[in-house]
C-alpha cells in the first residue's frame, strides 16, 4: 500500500500533463467540427480526395459532418494518446528506479520484487483509469452545445471502453519493458517505438487488401473506429488476443524483474 | 549459526569479473572489515548478499536463510548504507524516512528522532536541497531506525566530515555493543583498524586473506629497520624477508618468520641504530597489493 500511494503522489504530475493535453486536443477538435457540422458542401470535398488517403485516416466509415462520425475519426488520437501515455507510466515506473539510483535503496527494503511490481502496476493502472475518465468528461462536455443523441453517448462509451483497452496492452507492454530492460535508457524509448510501428502496420493492413491478415499484430485494429460504430462492441476474437497479450506480458514481467541484475 | 555464510560465491557480468569463488563466515556480534581497493568486487558482493543481483554461482546465507529466495525476509533484519545514497529527490526527509520505516514492524518513531539529533539532520529540508554530506546522513539515519540486527556499511565515511565520523563511529559501536553485527568495506583502512575485530582481503575479486586485525599486525610481520656503516646489507638475503629497501646505509624490510633468526643476521654485522616494529594495516595492505 505504501508503494502505491507513493508512486501514486510521484505520477500525478504526469497524470495531470497528459490530461491537461488531451481535454485541449478534444477542445481544438470540437471547436473545428463547428465548420463540418451540418455542412454538405464539407462531404463534396471529402468526395474528391483519394480513397487511399480516406482510409488511412479512417474518414470513409464516417459521416464528418455529424458528432458522431468527427467522433469516430477522433479516436485513433485518443487511443494513440492513451497508447504512449500508458506505455510510458508502466515502463518509467519500473525503470525510473535504475534511472535515479534509488533502487539500492527501494529494494533493500523488507519487499519481494513481485510486491514492487504489483504495486507499482496499479498505480499506473490507476493513472490509466483515471485518464480514460477525464478524456470521456471532457468529451460530454465539450460536445455539450451540439446536442448529441442517445447513439452517439453509445458510440462515445465504447470509444472509451476501446481506448481502456488499447491503455491495457500497451501499459502491459510498457511495464514489461521496464522490467525486463537492464538498460532503463531504452525501455520508454521501445515502447513509443513498439505503439508507432503497430500504428503504422494498423493504417498499411487497412489500406492493403492482401495484408489484411495483419490485422492481428496491431491493437489498433482490435478496435477499429469504423467496426466499432457500426456494431457498437469489440469483437470477441480481438478481446481473446488482447486478454492474451496482457496475461502474457504482465507475467514476463514478473519473470524477468525477479531474475535479473538490477542496474546499479 | 553463522550470521553470514558465504560459499564459493561468484558472479561475473557477461563475461567482465565481479568476485570470483569468495568463502567467509561472519559470527554474530562481529564487526568484520572487507578491504580491498576500488573494482575488487566489495560491492559486488554486498548487493549478491543483499540480492540486487543474482549470484552466477555459489551460495550465501544470512541468518541461515538463502540470499537468492528468502532477500525479503531477510532484508526485515538489515541496515545497508552504500557508497553512495540517492533517494527519492522531491521527498521531504521527514517522509522519507516514515515511508522507510512503514516498511518495517514496530514503531520507529523515537528512534528515527533520537538518529536525526544525533547526525544533526534537519528533518523539514527536501532531499534535493541536500548536500552529499547531509545525504549520507540521512542514509546513516535511514539504515538504523528499524533496529537492524545485521548492518552493511559500504564505504560509509565518504562524505562525512571528521567529526560526523567520529559521531558515526561512536554509534556503530553502540550498536554492535547492543549485539549489531556489522559488515565493513571500505578501503581507508585507518578506519577499519578502529573499528573492526576481523578482516577480510579482497583483491581482484578474490579473498587473499582472512584474518584477525591483531594477528595480522602482531604474529604475520615485523618491520625492521637496520642502520649500518658500510657493508653488510646483503646480510638479509634470507627466508622471510620482503619488500627490501636500501637507502644509504639503511636497510628496512618486513620479516615473517622466527625473530632469532633475523636477530642473529643482525648480530652479526656492525650496526648504530636499530628499530623492529609492527607494520600498520596499510603496510600489510600494500604488501598483499604488489
Amino acid at each position: 500500500m505504501n508503494i502505491f500511494i507513493r508512486e501514486l503522489k510521484s505520477n500525478l504530475k504526469s497524470l495531470l500533463i497528459w490530461s491537461i493535453i488531451i481535454a485541449f486536443l478534444i477542445m481544438i477538435a470540437v471547436t473545428k467540427f463547428s465548420a463540418f457540422a451540418g455542412d454538405p458542401e464539407m462531404l463534396k470535398v471529402l468526395d474528391t480526395m483519394p480513397p487511399a488517403v480516406l482510409d488511412a485516416l479512417n474518414m470513409r466509415a464516417f459521416n464528418l459532418t455529424t458528432i458522431s462520425g468527427f467522433y469516430g475519426v477522433m479516436f485513433i488520437y485518443f487511443g494513440l494518446m492513451g497508447a504512449i501515455a500508458a506505455a510510458l507510466w508502466g515502463s518509467d515506473i519500473i525503470s525510473k528506479e535504475e534511472r535515479d539510483k534509488t533502487v539500492e535503496f527501494s529494494l533493500v527494503l523488507p519487499v519481494s520484487r513481485s510486491k514492487v511490481v504489483t504495486s507499482k502496476a496499479l498505480a499506473a493502472l490507476f493513472n490509466c483509469v483515471a485518464f480514460v475518465l477525464i478524456t470521456w468528461m471532457v468529451s460530454l462536455v465539450a460536445v455539450q452545445t451540439y446536442h448529441p443523441d442517445k447513439a452517439f453517448f453509445d458510440f462515445l462509451r465504447i470509444e472509451m471502453v476501446a481506448m481502456f483497452l488499447l491503455e491495457l496492452i500497451f501499459l502491459a507492454i510498457g511495464l514489461f519493458l521496464g522490467c525486463s530492460l537492464k538498460q532503463y535508457k531504452n525501455s520508454s524509448s521501445t515502447a513509443v517505438g513498439i505503439i508507432l510501428i503497430t500504428y503504422f502496420v494498423s493504417i498499411v493492413s487497412g489500406v492493403q487488401e492482401n495484408l489484411d491478415f495483419l490485422k492481428y499484430f496491431t491493437p489498433f485494429r482490435y478496435v477499429d473506429a469504423g467496426d466499432l460504430f457500426r456494431t457498437g462492441q469489440i469483437e470477441g476474437v480481438y478481446l481473446l488476443l488482447s486478454a492474451v497479450i496482457i496475461v502474457v506480458f504482465v507475467a514476463a514481467a514478473y519473470l524477468f524483474y525477479n531474475k535479473r541484475d538490477l542496474y546499479i | 549459526m553463522s550470521i553470514i555464510e558465504v560459499s564459493n560465491l561468484t558472479k561475473f557480468y557477461g563475461k567482465s569479473r565481479g568476485i570470483v569463488d569468495v568463502s567467509f563466515k561472519e559470527e554474530e556480534g562481529e564487526i568484520f572489515g572487507f578491504i580491498g581497493p576500488n573494482g575488487a568486487g566489495k560491492s559486488t558482493t554486498i548487493r549478491l548478499l543483499l540480492s540486487l543481483i543474482h549470484p552466477t554461482s555459489g551460495s550465501a546465507r544470512i541468518f541461515g536463510k538463502d540470499v537468492v529466495t528468502q532477500g525479503p525476509e531477510i532484508r526485515r533484519d538489515i541496515g545497508y548504507l552504500p557508497s553512495e545514497v540517492f533517494y527519492y529527490e522531491g521527498m521531504k526527509v521527514r517522509d522519507l524516512l516514515k515511508y522507510s520505516a512503514s516498511f518495517y514492524e514496530g514503531d520507529c518513531t523515537q528512534r528515527m528522532n533520537e538518529l536525526s539529533e544525533i547526525m544533526e539532520l534537519e528533518l523539514n529540508r527536501r532531499i534535493s536541497d541536500l548536500s552529499y554530506g547531509n545525504k549520507k546522513k540521512v542514509g546513516i539515519v535511514q539504515g538504523l531506525l528499524h533496529k537492524p540486527k545485521l548492518l552493511f556499511l559500504d564505504e560509509p565515511t565518504s562524505g562525512l566530515d571528521p567529526l560526523m565520523q567520529r559521531k558515526f563511529f561512536d554509534l556503530i559501536r553502540e550498536e554492535n555493543a547492543r549485539g549489531v553485527t556489522v559488515f565493513f568495506s571500505s578501503h581507508i583502512l585507518g578506519e577499519v583498524q578502529r573499528l573492526c575485530t576481523r578482516v577480510g582481503i579482497i583483491r581482484e575479486g578474490k579473498i587473499v586473506e582472512i584474518s584477525d586485525i591483531r594477528s595480522l599486525q602482531q604474529n604475520n610481520y615485523k618491520k625492521v629497520r637496520v642502520v649500518t656503516e658500510g657493508s653488510g646489507q646483503t646480510v638479509f638475503d634470507m627466508p622471510g624477508v620482503t619488500n627490501v629497501l636500501v637507502e644509504n646505509g639503511t636497510v628496512s624490510f618486513f620479516y615473517k618468520g622466527d625473530i632469532n633468526a633475523v636477530l642473529q643476521k643482525i648480530s652479526s654485522i656492525q650496526v648504530t641504530d636499530v628499530t623492529i616494529e609492527e607494520p600498520t594495516l596499510e603496510e600489510i595492505f600494500m604488501h598483499y597489493y604488489e
